[in-house]
């Protein structure tokens, strides 16, 4: 009864989202405000009865009712209860569900947050909103319904989680994700409405810039998790694969972190305003095709769905309407806008140009490189396959620009700034970078790679000019107080991106591993730590059973920690999972991962010592918070404190 | 450019985007493209795998229709397919076997040994049926190599030219006889 009953909100959800659709878009056209201020109570309605339904698939989770297909796929007895819940986005029909939770939740939070905005531009923004929901809506019901039964033959006990989604990251991941995505929906919808109205000014830049930026961030988090618990739970000790999904969600990011600083150029400087609005319509452009890619089975991934081409059709018309339409809007009414402000060569607007084409570019690479093994084939040219080594090398020349000029930045004034001055501005940071990073590499390390030594330099070269902004711009202000939240988010952002900079670049260089087989008691030796392997003891999950490897390690002789390597079976589906072991300092992480029993009571073991590969998390999650500082910022607040004196 | 046309270009761009998608829906991504196909079939030079003394050219074959099928009694879906292959057999196709040997590694210098194969064939076939006209033993897999072949089972069609006119890859069924080969042999 209770999922027919979730099917059935979500029906309901679908007839609000349908008005939501068409009472705004016509009370804009005619002017009729009594049909536009409809639009919000429409979109907090929707909003309910979508939680309705995803509170209805929980519930047959939890309550293991196996009648579902879904639950009976995704779902076991014996699963832990939080799992339960979390394996309601583990497949792709509750994973969709998911994604209409989000996107009723951002387009019902628009509806509250935007009483400020005027009509016709309110309006627009929550019609779009209201478009692409019955889209998925429509999806949800026809063609991935996670409410079917399985009557009348059910089984009695479910399928299980796929074990390698019973992982704390896998709770947190795919919503962050998917907050990411959806909210690019918000700025996407921003962009249209302003389109539509033809006011492509300043205005609709500066609201669009909150969303933006919360989307961001949710997606920042999600990236930085989703790497993560590759690390933690392949078991192999890699944190980025280029694998299609994973380029699936680095392109929109790549994107809005373009479209943030490109609205910021549009809101203060009023230029640039038609490639902001293309980006915009870009970013969640590439957030659908990302979709499309993982949930169509059109390309190879090790995120491997359920492929079937009837949804991939259904993805893909919706992607042409949605996308082909937006740019066709873009393409009427954007040769239209003019810019206002000059600028000269050495200036911030230059500088933040510079940033959105590197953005672009290094987008565009990610695009060709996933997307290119397929139109290769599709024009018969036979089968390539593009690969890591292509993308680190890509990136690696790309971050090169992009970093220096980041340093750079932020010291330059709006207009044009003075080559002369510069010189004294740079001049420290460049001597510090050069020197500092020799001192520490050539210090600590034998051999230092070039690329190893660029890579640190720039990281450490933008820390120092953040620095130096911070102390600059403090004693133009006054005092530290006196300086916005938004310009404290930026030296997050940066800071956050240096330090991923220079994990990547260390961990790249200095990482070590070892394959051994060892007998209980033997000790093996690696970047300074020795491993004993005190023996194998056999451990119980709710789920699973295995053998856990326990291992101490010394440093210098000293007990540092105990260690243990699990390989889990996993009850139900019998598949074998390693469960890695890892040790965690700011400096340096020790990843051990048990292999096969070997002969004569010997096990293989890997162990891996990986320099600041934590910090590239810590840099992710930085990075992130830029994202969520920026919405307390005063100009932020004062409107909602104005809205409740409204 | 003109600005008219600049602001066409993102659409331009992703319209062409979307025909690909939508050619790539309905193609397997798994399925890896043959370099063979439309090619002469490579020369070879293999003895009988019952009777070594006797050795098969592309000569013999010259202005018959017909399939070399690569396979090995250690590989299950290659005995899977043995019904189906001998179905098409008495239906008047002409189908040469090309036989796998993967335990043998000449570099390893792996010893081998000749009966006991043979023993294993016949066996084989007089269980699961036999679709061959002959059989070749490619021990050195030179040939297979020249194929472009990534594992067993793998089907080609040669056409009396000797041209390669399919690669298929995994087991041959109703379903990608229908699909794959059948119009090509007239049917």
């Amino acid at each position: 009864m209770i999922p027919e009953l979730g099917y059935f909100s979500l029906t309901i959800a679908m007839v609000l989202c349908v008005l939501l659709f068409i009472f705004p878009i016509w009370g804009a056209h005619t002017g009729n405000l009594r049909l536009m201020r409809a639009a919000p109570s429409l979109a907090v309605g929707q909003f309910i009865f979508v939680l309705l339904a995803f509170a209805a698939l929980i519930y047959a989770s939890l309550t293991d009712d196996f009648t579902v297909a879904y639950v009976a796929y995704h779902s076991s007895s014996t699963l832990p209860w939080y799992y339960k819940i979390t394996s309601t986005w583990g497949g792709h029909e509750g994973a969709i569900l998911l994604w209409l939770v989000m996107q009723a939740g951002w387009t019902a939070a628009v509806a509250l947050l935007s009483k400020s905005l005027p009509w016709p531009l309110r309006a627009r923004v929550l019609a779009v909103l209201g478009f692409l929901a019955v889209g998925f809506m429509l999806y949800t019901l026809l063609m991935s319904s996670p409410f079917d039964r399985l009557l009348p033959y059910y089984p009695v006990e479910g399928r299980d989680l796929n074990p390698l989604l019973q992982d704390p990251g896998m709770i947190i991941h795919p919503p962050l994700l998917y907050m990411g995505y959806v909210g690019l929906s918000v700025s996407f919808a921003f962009a249209i409405a302003a389109l539509l109205t033809g006011q492509l000014d300043n205005l609709w830049a500066k609201w669009s810039r909150p969303w933006t930026m919360a989307a961001w961030g949710f997606l920042t988090l999600g990236i930085t998790i989703g790497s993560w618990w590759a690390y933690a739970e392949l078991g192999w000790g890699g944190w980025w694969f280029w694998d299609p999904v994973e380029n699936a969600s680095l392109m929109p990011w790549l994107v809005a972190t373009a479209l943030l600083h490109s609205l910021a150029v549009t809101e203060k400087r009023g230029i640039f305003k038609s490639w902001t609005v293309l980006l915009a319509i870009a970013a969640f452009s590439l957030s659908l095709l990302g979709t499309f890619i993982v949930r169509s089975g059109i390309i190879v991934s090790v995120h491997a769905f359920a492929s079937d081409p009837d949804r991939g059709m259904f993805i893909l018309a919706f992607l042409a309407i949605v996308v082909g339409g937006g740019l066709t809007l873009y393409a009427l009414r954007a040769g239209q806008v003019s810019s206002e402000g000059r600028y000269s060569l050495f200036s911030r607007e230059v500088a933040l140009w510079l940033n959105n084409i590197l953005l672009v570019v290094a987008t565009l690479i990610v695009l060709l490189g996933t997307l290119l093994p397929m139109v290769h084939k599709e024009l018969g040219l036979g089968s390539i396959s593009i690969g890591e080594p292509f993308f680190n090398q890509m990136f690696t020349y790309l971050i090169v620009p992009f970093a220096l000029l980041l340093g750079a930045a932020p010291l330059l004034r709006w207009k044009q700034n003075k080559a002369k001055q510069l010189v004294g501005k740079y001049g420290l940071g460049i001597v510090i970078a050069v020197v500092a990073t020799a001192a520490w590499l050539y210090g600590s390390y034998d051999v230092v790679k070039p690329v190893t030594y660029m890579a640190t330099a720039l990281a450490v070269w933008i820390i120092v000019m953040s620095a130096q902004d911070l102390l600059l711009k403090t004693s133009q202000a006054g005092s530290m107080k006196r300086l916005g939240l938004s310009y404290w988010a930026m030296l997050l952002g940066h800071v956050g991106l240096a330090l991923v900079i220079m994990s990547v670049a260390l961990t790249s260089a200095y990482s070590t591993e070892r394959d051994v087989r060892v007998l209980p008691g033997e000790q093996v030796s690696l970047g300074g730590y020795d491993f004993r392997f005190d023996g194998v003891k056999v451990i119980r999950g709710p789920n699973y059973t295995g053998h856990a490897g326990v291992v101490t390690v010394f440093k210098e002789g000293e007990q540092e920690t105990v260690l243990h390597a699990e390989k889990r079976r996993y009850d139900i589906g019998m598949q074998f999972m390693t469960e890695a072991a890892v040790d965690g300092e700011l400096s340096r992480d020790l990843y051990l991962a048990l292999g096969e029993q070997l002969s004569g009571g010997a096990w293989s073991l890997r162990i891996y010592h990986k320099p600041y590969v934590r910090v590239m998390w810590l840099g992710g999650i930085l990075i992130a918070l830029a994202g969520f500082v920026v919405l307390f910022d005063r100009r932020y607040r004062r409107r909602s404190v104005k809205e409740a004196q409204a | 450019m003109n600005r008219k046309w600049l602001v066409l270009t993102p659409l331009a761009v992703f319209l062409l985007l979307c025909v690909f998608l939508f050619k790539g829906l309905f193609s397997d991504p798994r399925e890896l493209q043959s370099g063979r196909v439309n090619q002469a079939l490579p020369a070879f030079d293999l003895p009988d795998l019952m009777e070594p003394q006797k050795r098969w050219t592309n000569a013999e074959m010259q202005g018959q229709k017909y399939l070399i099928n690569v396979w090995g009694t250690w590989c299950p879906t290659c005995i899977a397919e043995l019904g189906y292959l001998t179905e098409l057999r008495e239906r008047g196709v002409t189908i040469v076997g090309l036989y796998y040997e993967q335990g043998y590694d000449p570099d390893f210098g792996d010893s081998f040994n000749l009966g006991d194969l043979q023993q294993e064939v016949t066996d084989m076939l007089n269980r699961a049926g036999n679709p061959y006209v002959f059989n070749m033993l490619d021990l050195d897999r030179q040939f297979i190599l020249d194929l472009g072949v990534s594992g067993a089972p793998e089907t080609f069609l040669v056409d009396e030219n000797g041209t390669v006119l399919v690669h298929h890859t995994g087991d041959v069924n109703p379903r990608v006889w229908r699909a794959k080969f059948a119009p090509l042999m007239g049917e």
